[in-house]
């Protein structure tokens, strides 16, 4: 992982000193909330509805052991005891106080850590592969392009300023665990004709109220012009997106206007312009991507007991078969950390279990943490003989769900229950569903299947991608939800379709269910949900939910 | 029937106008029947701008011989998350926390508009 040097320190140093001046200003009655609530934004605190919120960014999602444990000291000296991941794979505390906040501030950069670009209309924490660097079907790390973008936006004079918020989202694999395609840029790492890597370049994709899948404005863009380009296509859209209806001004509504291919001409005679002045010297990324060092992998190491105890135990095998993912070495594997527990808050960790994952980690996880847009946790690199014994220290935690990409995997955001925004809770939703499904048979019977949450057309929970999206609404004052069916946030993107109309909140575990219910009535032998609901169309689901809601 | 809150500027928490003050819990909080007196309480409020942030006025009903909010919004404002139910005023209970719960409404507040401008 990336380490700071003395400059990234002093320039947090500096910052959170500004920041605590700034606080003392307001309290002080010498800033208005006006003047003070942009500049407590851009360091990542909101006022929701109960009380402040920090949001702390984890640069592509990566964390090692003492950032974590420092998290975990966060939740507990200024927050009530526990963190919530969040889908940018960031986490928020939602207890804080405004004149603790320079103190956070300092604890964090303590760590190196921050909550710079948390917030406002900059470029926001970039989403990498939670897998990066083991996934065993990776083309290269992409952590290091993620950190040599992070370097290059960070305080970005000139896309400090953009009309409204802007997500890069970077993979390497071909199975996409980014949602590259509903990002404002998705790069999708590829190898060229000539055996070098490059990018595809996909713009344009969101959520929110006007959903796009993005398409792809360059097929292949070599990695050495990867800055350039970028810069090419914010200086677009800081030119022509709009700016006076928030509501029509990220980039995926100036592309939509402009059709991808105009848009795609826009930009590469702005590329022309900028030329190769515009990148980043190979040496730099050389002195970057030596940052990420290869943990001290042994070559093949034995596997010890691991296969005899997942024969003997039927939990750890289903904890094998759900929450194991391969790696590129032999010998190691990577465990996913369900922040999923049933009748959990999706996404909430509290202080003791970050301690936990933490200790994890730096004993058998070579000192490597990540977090993933679908609001769990990940050790990247355990050798297989070791993964019983964090199996058994995850159940005892309650951290070993076993259930990674099954129905009870739920994305929900804060929703009603704590954000300013929302129209309708999501978490409640979700937990009730997680019940309806607890049994870990039928989830496997069931199958990949992705239920995703918003409390709002925001969609932070990105309903729009789930295989069911739930988007809370308000209706004269009370909670309903609209179902779609068939989005994707994967390598196979799209935006779900309404099912029918909105449900009051006591039918929608049943409605899921009777979903649920028809697809394993309809599917056909090796069918994923998707696949079947592609295959029938949406009727069967149709009847299913609207015949039992009468 | 109305009340007045507002989030205060130190910590966030949702506060409740009472005679000139805040207080925490809606139980305790002024309640105005009339439109003047309230206009007048948030006037008054809107200048205490390093006590509290964008006080407004919000709908009552009654539940269980208790005020509630009209809308659900205010209502977990007025009691905290429903996901951590030891988070927030509810969770020191009693009846007036147990009407909040119970209370029914459907109108939104008044100003949920404005508070969400000001996020």
């Amino acid at each position: 992982m990336y380490r700071y040097d003395a400059i990234d320190r002093a320039v947090l140093a500096d910052r959170t000193a500004e920041f605590r001046d700034q606080v003392r200003r307001r309290l002080a009655g010498e800033l208005t909330e006006d003047q003070f609530k942009p500049l407590r934004l851009m360091n990542g605190l909101y006022l929701q509805l109960h009380a402040y919120m920090l949001r702390v960014a984890v640069p592509y999602g990566s964390l090692n052991p003492v950032q974590m444990r420092a998290l975990a000291d966060i939740a507990r000296r200024f927050d009530r005891g526990y963190g919530h991941f969040t889908t940018r794979t960031n986490i928020q505390f939602n207890w804080v106080k405004l004149d603790d906040a320079p103190d956070i501030l300092d604890a964090l950069a303590a760590v190196d850590l921050h909550a710079i670009q948390t917030s406002g209309n900059c470029i926001r924490n970039v989403t990498a592969d939670p897998y990066a660097g083991a996934a065993a079907d990776e083309l290269e790390d992409p952590r290091v392009w993620c950190e040599a973008i992070r370097q290059w936006s960070s305080l970005h004079p000139e896309f400090s300023f953009l009309p409204r918020k802007f997500k890069i989202a970077v993979t390497a694999s071909p199975h996409d665990r980014t949602a590259a395609k509903v990002h404002d840029i998705g790069l999708l790492l590829r190898r060229g004709r000539d055996g070098e890597t490059g990018f595809e370049v996909i713009v344009g994709g969101g959520m929110g109220r006007t959903p796009y899948v993005g398409p792809t404005i360059r097929a292949y863009l070599p990695s050495d012009r990867l800055f350039s380009y970028l810069e090419a296509i914010l200086r677009v859209y800081n030119r022509h997106g709009r700016r006076d209806n928030i509501y029509k001004a990220r980039i995926k509504i100036l592309v939509a206007a402009l059709g991808a291919e105009a848009f795609a001409r826009e930009v590469e005679a702005e590329w022309e312009k900028i030329g190769p002045e515009g990148d980043l010297p190979r040496a730099e990324i050389d002195r970057i991507g030596a940052a990420f060092t290869n943990p001290d992998f042994v070559a093949d190491p034995a596997s010890g007991d691991f296969e005899a105890r997942r024969a003997a135990e039927p939990a750890f095998a289903r904890f094998v078969r759900n929450n194991l993912k391969a790696h590129i070495r032999p010998g190691y594997g990577i465990v996913d950390i369900s922040l999923k527990g049933i009748g959990e808050t999706p996404g909430d960790i509290s202080a003791d279990q970050m301690d936990l994952v933490a200790d994890l980690a730096e004993r058998f996880g070579q000192g490597d943490i990540r977090s993933t847009h679908e609001q769990n946790l990940v050790l990247p690199h355990v050798r297989l003989e070791h993964v019983h014994e964090v199996w058994k220290a995850l159940d005892a935690a309650g951290l070993a769900t076993p259930n990674i990409n099954l129905i009870s995997d739920i994305i929900a955001c804060p929703g009603l229950d704590y954000c300013a925004l929302a129209n309708a809770r999501a978490i409640c939703v979700a937990q009730d569903i997680a019940r309806r499904f607890e049994t870990p048979e039928r989830a496997e019977a069931i199958g990949e299947f992705k239920i995703k949450i918003s409390g709002c057309i925001n969609a932070c929970g990105h309903h729009h991608v789930g295989h069911i999206g739930i988007l809370g609404v308000d209706k004269k004052g009370e909670e309903f939800y609209q179902l779609t069916l068939g989005g994707s946030g994967a390598e196979d993107a799209a935006v779900g379709k309404m099912l029918g109309p909105a449900l009051p909140i006591d039918r929608v575990t049943d409605a899921v269910e009777a979903i649920v219910d028809a697809y394993l009535r309809e599917r056909r032998e090796g069918e994923r949900f998707l696949d079947t609901l592609r295959r029938t169309g949406d009727a069967p689901f149709k009847e299913a939910v609207y015949a039992e809601a009468h | 029937m109305k009340a007045l809150t507002a989030n205060r500027l130190s910590d966030g928490e949702v506060v409740f106008w009472k005679d000139g003050t805040w207080v925490e819990r809606l139980s305790e909080a002024q309640v105005f029947s009339d439109e003047a007196g309230a206009g007048e309480a948030e006037a008054s409020a809107r200048t205490q701008r390093t006590v509290v942030i964008d006080p407004y006025l919000i709908d009552l009903v009654d539940s269980a011989g208790f005020w509630a909010p009209v809308s659900y919004r205010e209502r977990i404002r007025a009691l905290g998350p429903t996901n951590h139910e030891l988070h927030g005023k509810q969770a020191e209970g009693g009846g007036a926390v147990e009407a909040l719960r119970q209370a029914h409404g459907a109108a939104r507040s008044s100003g949920r508009v404005n508070l969400i401008r000001r996020k």
